[in-house]
């Protein structure tokens, strides 16, 4: 795998794949952060980025760099999550005031608008839940998602027109027209 | 950007993973045998076809065996006390940043 | 780094209990969302010391920590909300501390973000022979429980290794505002 970031060999330090620390390193906030928003419970979010882990370290020599490294991770975690999901019959649609959030330090915009559509979001069904974290947390074009979630990409782009219309819908009712 | 996507990257931020995250996760990969993470996975990759062509051919000695089991012993132990001194680093950082706090408000 | 010079000025000559974390905490278990439970006794601090390598700088380090040490305990619990363990669970912990040979050196109570905290040194004729850190924030209660001998250089060597940055020991005498 290559990309930055150094390894031992040897005993000489040398610019060489990126290691299985550097790699879980450098992105468990993101995994974590996928689990969290999708499953809307703060430990269940610890174990499947673990499992996401130890998943990568049983597969690391498959990976051929950084950004395939990336790729895999959403790709499992979404799965991870979604299977969680349906396993457990987890109801993570709750109510404002009960949602668990983990302590961070301070987040953009307004906190109770970023509540309230956390939770809405969290009432979306499985797939279409999972297509708005990737789209607006990893900030992924559709194209991205259909092959992160491996589906066509008209179907990502209808969940995300669906989701948005119900969001702008509620979100209106509740708190005043957001464009 | 509509105002909406807008709030929803922010309602979406990336949160922090755990304090300790990492530790437990390599304790995680020590307490299931792996090798030392800090290793390439490649060298990994020899070590167990090693490993398994000593089984294959010369069969398991009892020695070959008692070593492999204390090796992983002691990497799961090592990785319980990366974690235990994270944690305790991580507290005590924090005391000393409140301390901080403290002193400048006052 | 301020706790490790506070540590260091704190020592008595009489010789402290040791200060074991107790079972009883387990209860706060049934209410956690997530709990940390590391217990290395003498043998397997000398088991885990012995796959650090000395040339690595950072794991030498934690070499030399270790080898002074009987044992490290850490009982962390996190919670959901706020108020789920008492403030008698707390107290009981720090009332064990109040024998000979332990003393305070930090006590922090911060009421903008409902942080309490305490550090307590307990010493044996001038040696550091123990190490305790009770962090009570609103949904996580730690207690770290650090048994043996531990020199100042050790402390600041706890943030020295595993990758995590160094803290300088500092010269400041404070010891702590606003203490019970």
């Amino acid at each position: 795998m290559a990309g930055p970031g150094a390894a031992e060999r040897n005993g000489e330090a040398e610019a060489t794949a990126p290691t299985f620390s550097d790699v879980l390193r450098a992105n468990q906030g993101m995994v974590f952060s996928i689990a969290y928003h999708f499953l809307r419970d703060r430990a269940a979010a610890e174990e499947v980025a673990q499992d996401v882990f130890l998943q990568l370290y049983r597969s690391f020599e498959e990976l051929q760099n950084g950004a395939h490294a990336a790729f895999w991770l959403r790709r499992v975690t979404s799965n991870r999550s979604i299977d969680y999901v349906r396993k457990r019959k987890l109801q993570a649609a709750v109510a404002l005031e009960d949602a668990p959030e983990p302590s961070v330090s301070e987040e953009p915009g307004d906190p109770m608008l970023n509540r309230r559509l956390r939770a809405l979001i969290g009432s979306l069904p499985e797939t279409p839940r999972m297509v708005m974290i990737l789209r607006y947390q990893e900030d992924l074009m559709p194209e991205e998602i259909a092959r992160t979630l491996d589906m066509p990409v008209r179907t990502v782009k209808s969940h995300l027109q669906r989701s948005l219309a119900m969001l702008r819908e509620k979100i209106g009712r509740s708190m005043g027209d957001i464009r | 950007m509509e105002d909406l996507e807008r709030q929803l990257k922010n309602a979406l931020a990336r949160k922090d993973a755990p304090d300790w995250f990492e530790a437990k996760v390599m304790a995680s990969i020590r307490r299931d045998g792996g090798v030392q993470a800090r290793r390439p996975a490649l060298r990994w990759r020899w070590a167990s076809a090693l490993a398994v062509t000593v089984l294959v051919i010369g069969g398991v000695t009892w020695q070959h065996e008692r070593m492999v089991q204390e090796r992983a012993a002691g990497e799961a132990a090592k990785a319980r006390l990366e974690l235990a001194l994270k944690i305790t680093r991580v507290k005590l950082q924090r005391i000393e940043q409140r301390l901080n706090e403290t002193e400048r408000d006052n | 780094m301020k706790i490790a010079y506070m540590a260091f000025v704190a020592l008595l000559p009489v010789a402290a209990q040791e200060f074991k974390i107790p079972a009883s905490l387990d209860k706060l278990a049934d209410k956690a969302t997530e709990v940390v439970d590391v217990t290395l006794d003498g043998s397997m601090l000398q088991l885990a010391s012995r796959f650090l390598s000395e040339k690595d700088p950072d794991e030498a380090r934690v070499k030399r920590l270790v080898a002074g040490l009987k044992g490290i305990y850490v009982k962390s619990f996190e919670f959901e909300k706020s108020g789920e363990y008492e403030e008698s669970d707390v107290a009981a912990l720090r009332s064990q501390l109040k024998g000979p040979g332990w003393s305070r050196i930090v006590g922090v109570r911060s009421k903008r973000n409902g942080d309490n905290a305490d550090v307590f040194i307990g010493s044996d004729g001038g040696q550091v022979t123990g190490l305790v850190v009770i962090a009570a924030e609103p949904k996580e209660l730690t207690v770290v429980s650090i048994i043996g001998s531990i020199k100042p250089e050790d402390l600041r060597d706890l943030g020295g290794n595993f990758g995590i940055p160094k803290m300088e020991i500092g010269g400041h005498k404070s010891t702590g505002a606003k203490e019970e």
